[in-house]
């Protein structure tokens, strides 16, 4: 479960969060919509605890921003998949080490590795190209396999900044449907989007947030 | 374990990985360990031509020519007995005559009749490890004996050549402090380019929840290998130039440089210490 209560934040620029009130509940699939600039991404780095509210709190499952000490954010993030519209893969490492990363991280051996990684580039359709290195991918499969790198770890949480940000229609179709499927065996999906027509037809609650202020769609 | 033979690995991918700044600072471990070297072994050939020198320094004492054989041989006591003595040779007064027939040619007593030569007494200092070796208290007691009446010494040579060497030790000390807060720094700025050049490594690891120990082992790893491939670097410099030195020396002359080849543990160990100290410093401004 995700909640916020009251949650305010101010960058030094002035702009930022105001009074957000917002609860996820475990399994859901939440959009949030918003244009640029309006405080979507400031909403996920505070659930991914990557800064913290100057009033109010988040609490993501048993964490929480007021209690949690600096120590425990690394366990809360290994039960959150984080996807951006930034792929942030790893140039010099091809799609085998890009994925197999967060297990490495946690301490599984190489052969439990191996097994997953096949299986998660399998879930986003990317099998088969283990050895490529993400200049060699295209923008749709970068993000699969941004994608693929979150679900390896079987998160509970996937946090999803503009996937489709750097993506064409189509492909972009393709992702939110995957990340339904993802969606269905149980994983709370929460993805923030500027694109409207992408997200209006599928059949999720949708939250709006306008100058960093939360609305009703 | 798994997760440690990973962050080795990591660790030693990454110098492949970022092969120029690696380059850089096994460079400048390189260049730096080497001059330490070079200081080391002049400071160890230093201080053995020092202790040869310290091994000749003597002090004549001669006793008045009142003095008899057996009242030197009491005054040579006391002074055996000098804090910084180390041992003392009579020269009877029928000694000092053989001496002086010998070098000459002359026999004293068949035109004097009696033998006008005093007794005198050789005394050898005790060598000391570190420090300035100080004369000047052990003359001053030497002379304050009864029956002493010239003190032959070396003092000015003695004092002029320890001044030099406890100069020279200081300024090799310096020199190598300088040089290996240099080289920490040096190490720091590679590393902390190598890091900076990874934000988006730090980042991605960040986000899937790496600790920072996680994020800091590869890195500071990498510094290691880079410091021990510097010394072993270094080593095989300084070994070479000695050998090779030597091997030119012995056709020339008799002295050859002596090393204890155990100080290459210890450029090994300063390079290891100087790669942790450097790398843990850039990593940890990074990951505040």
């Amino acid at each position: 479960m995700i909640r916020l209560k009251n949650v305010s934040y101010t960058y030094r620029k002035g702009f930022g969060l105001a009074n957000i009130d917002l609860s996820i509940e475990d399994g859901e699939f939440v959009f949030l919509i918003g244009p640029t600039g309006s405080g979507k991404t400031t909403l996920l780095r505070l659930m991914h605890m990557d800064i913290f509210p100057e009033s109010g709190k988040v609490t993501i499952g048993e964490f929480d921003s007021d209690t949690i000490k600096k120590r425990k954010i690394p366990t809360l993030r290994r039960s959150i998949g984080l996807i951006s519209q930034s792929y942030h893969l790893l140039d010099d490492r091809n799609l085998f080490e890009n994925v197999a990363l967060p297990l490495h991280v946690i301490g599984h051996n190489q052969n439990e590795i191996s097994e997953a990684v096949e299986e998660a580039l399998d879930e986003v359709g990317l099998a088969g190209l283990d050895d490529h290195f993400p200049q060699e991918l295209s923008g749709g499969e970068q993000q699969r396999a941004c994608l693929a790198r979150a679900l390896i770890k079987d998160p509970e949480i996937i946090l999803a900044d503009e996937p489709t940000g750097n993506l064409d229609p189509v492909t972009s179709f393709d992702l939110v449907k995957l990340l339904e499927e993802i969606n269905r065996e149980g994983t709370t999906v929460f993805m923030a989007s500027h694109n409207y027509s992408l997200i209006k037809s599928r059949n999720h609650r949708i939250v709006e947030i306008h100058d960093g202020k939360l609305r009703s769609a | 374990m798994d997760k440690f033979l990973f962050l080795f690995s990591e660790g030693l991918k990454n110098l492949w990985r970022h092969k120029l700044t690696v380059f850089t600072a096994v460079f400048s471990v390189f260049l730096s360990l080497s001059t330490i070297g070079v200081l080391f072994i002049a400071e160890q050939n230093t201080h053995k031509l020092i202790e040869y020198m310290r091994s000749k320094y003597k002090i004549e004492v001669f006793f008045d020519g009142t003095v008899s054989n057996e009242q030197a041989e009491k005054y040579v006591e006391e002074i055996r007995k000098i804090p910084g003595v180390y041992s003392t040779t009579l020269i009877t007064k029928d000694e000092a005559l053989k001496v002086y027939s010998s070098q000459f040619g002359d026999d004293l007593t068949e035109f004097l009749e009696y033998n006008p030569l005093p007794p005198s007494c050789v005394v050898n200092i005790k060598r000391q490890n570190d420090g300035k070796l100080k004369i000047n208290p052990i003359i001053k007691r030497i002379k304050e004996i009864e029956g002493v009446d010239t003190v032959n010494h070396q003092g000015r040579l003695i004092h002029r050549i320890e001044s030099f060497y406890e100069q020279g030790l200081l300024g090799l000390s310096g020199i190598a402090f300088a040089i290996i807060l240099v080289t920490v720094m040096i190490i720091s700025n590679t590393i902390k380019l190598t890091i900076y050049s990874k934000k988006d490594l730090i980042k991605a690891l960040k986000m899937i929840g790496a600790t920072h120990t996680f994020i800091r082992m590869p890195f500071i790893l990498e510094g290691v290998f880079q410091a021990v491939i510097g010394a072993a670097l270094a080593s095989a410099l300084l070994y070479g130039a000695v050998v090779g030195a030597n091997e030119l020396l012995s056709q020339l002359t008799v002295f050859t440089i002596n090393v204890e080849w155990m100080f290459l543990s210890w450029l090994f160990l300063i390079a290891i210490v100087i790669s942790l100290f450097g790398s843990s410093r850039a990593i940890s401004r990074f990951l505040k």
